[in-house]
């Protein structure tokens, strides 16, 4: 393909107890960092990076992961994925991810600031065995208008897949299209402006952790909305509604805190850089 | 109107004992908050729950369903099956539907002994499939001859309908207030058919957030009378 604007491409596997990467490309106007070993657990993480600061008019980006046997892998973005106008067509971004057996995959970039009249497409597709653990998370913002006019985007449209040993396991789609929906209302935003969502895929889930994270996030002050519930396959989903970015990723970082201690059995680092 | 139409009559009835009138998808979560309160509320609650959830949802897929059918592409069934399914993400509305489907499938199967409701049964057994109302309910109007927007029309007026019977319960309503808001309903109804008849495959499952998150929420309410 060639009219890609952006496009990456990483696959990793375990080496003597390190993760590395045994192929990295990017082409365009998408980058990955060098590597960063937070401690000595070998688990990496990598930056990925927009050099053009944001997504423009019809921009195509794509991204293709994979973690062999034993790997284990953070990846996050350097800053908020932000989406200016898109007067002709919209941005899209498509990732693949593949997992095998035994690999740990935390996927978690900064939110989306989707500008005035911005209309961006995304599609996360997994392919995971089972044994694999993958977790994802998204917040998206009310975006961002010269008047301060809050959801005065166009569409904000989220796609993601997981496929459990080739079978889809998980399938969420989140369209937000303020024009045509009251989203600040009843059953959509519920009076919130931001939206966060977590989907963890593991064989290790079970209630007692699910008890556990409800009762953590329950301690959270600010005024928000939030609700945890197994999937159809080993794994959950959380959903939080709530009036700032800070909220949710405070929430968020909490929850990943204690799954990556319990599944991964690691402390995470603070991964914020600002 | 013909016997065929009347033998799906059947089915919209929401007396039909497939367990419907146990699951309230969440509005249960708004009761309870004093967001459903009272008719306007919860006439509100239900715009919402059709044209934000329903349509992308069941109505959609009982749409692709009879096409299915029509074109014979029986494998494209069992794969909105698993669509449907997997695409519910609070686990008591996905398993009280898996429950309302298998119970429905048992029944319209020793009802109208129709093939394919056969094949969903085995299907399901097998572990390959999980059983969903809006499947069965398309298949049997397919096999009754009923047209495709009669389908998603009669579809969408059960699952409607068993909401209000259970809104008049839980608020509680009025039966004359319930019957007032199923008669004001039927416009939304129509219109809601002639958005899914415009919808396209990519536009499945779409999710309102507020609504799922109240259906997740359900899972950790103290008191209750419905199972979703």
């Amino acid at each position: 393909m060639t009219d890609w604007t952006g496009t990456l491409s990483l696959d990793l596997e375990e080496r003597k107890g390190k993760t590395v990467a045994k192929r990295v490309y990017f082409q365009g106007a998408l980058k990955v960092m060098r590597p960063i070993y937070f401690d000595d657990s070998g688990q990496v993480c990598y930056y990925l990076l927009n050099p053009g600061g944001g997504y423009l008019d019809g921009d195509r980006y794509k991204m293709e992961i994979s973690a062999d046997e034993g790997s284990k892998v953070t990846l996050t973005t350097q800053s908020a994925t932000k989406v200016y106008k898109t007067p002709k067509g919209y941005a899209y971004q498509e990732t693949q991810i593949h997992l095998q057996k035994g690999s740990y995959l935390e996927y978690l970039p900064d939110p989306l600031i989707a500008y005035e009249n911005a209309h961006y497409k995304q599609k996360n597709v997994v392919h995971m065995e089972s044994g694999a653990t993958f977790i994802y998370t998204d917040i998206l913002t009310p975006g961002w208008s010269p008047e301060g006019k809050k959801f005065s985007y166009n569409t904000i449209q989220l796609v993601t897949e997981v496929y459990l040993n080739g079978k889809l396991g998980v399938f969420d789609h989140i369209k937000l299209m303020p024009e045509k929906q009251t989203l600040s209302g009843l059953g959509f935003m519920e009076g919130f402006t931001h939206l966060g969502s977590m989907i963890a895929v593991s064989e290790y889930t079970n209630n007692s952790l699910l008890d556990e994270l409800y009762e953590v996030i329950q301690i959270e002050e600010s005024s928000f909305k939030f609700g945890i519930s197994k999937l159809a396959v080993p794994g959950f989903s959380i959903r939080i509604l709530a009036h700032s970015t800070q909220v949710i990723e405070r929430i968020l970082d909490q929850c990943q805190k204690i799954i990556s201690e319990k599944w991964n059995n690691r402390t995470p680092s603070f991964l914020r850089k600002y | 109107m013909n016997n065929n139409i009347l033998s799906l009559f059947q089915l919209c009835d929401s007396n039909l004992p497939t367990g419907a009138f146990s699951h309230s998808f969440g509005l249960e979560s708004y009761i309870q908050e004093d967001q459903v309160k009272d008719q306007e509320t919860f006439f509100q609650w239900l715009k919402v729950y059709l044209h934000e959830q329903l349509i992308y949802s069941d109505g959609l897929a009982s749409r692709l369903v009879y096409e299915a059918l029509m074109d014979e592409d029986i494998q494209e069934i069992w794969n909105l099956d698993r669509l449907l399914t997997v695409q519910n993400l609070p686990r008591e509305t996905r398993e009280g539907t898996q429950m309302i489907g298998d119970r429905m499938l048992k029944l319209t199967e020793s009802l109208y002994g129709m093939p394919i409701l056969s094949q969903y049964r085995a299907e399901i057994k097998r572990k390959s499939s999980f059983g969903h109302p809006a499947i069965v309910f398309s298949m049997v109007a397919h096999g009754l001859g009923v047209t495709k927007p009669d389908t998603i029309l009669y579809y969408l007026y059960s699952a409607i309908s068993s909401q209000v019977q259970n809104a008049v319960r839980a608020i509680p309503l009025g039966q004359t207030a319930g019957q007032t808001i199923t008669h004001n309903f039927i416009p939304e109804l129509t219109q809601a058919v002639e958005r899914i008849l415009q919808l396209t495959k990519d536009d499945f499952g779409i999710v309102s957030p507020g609504i799922e998150l109240s259906q997740m929420k359900h899972e950790r309410v103290n008191i209750r009378i419905f199972m979703s």
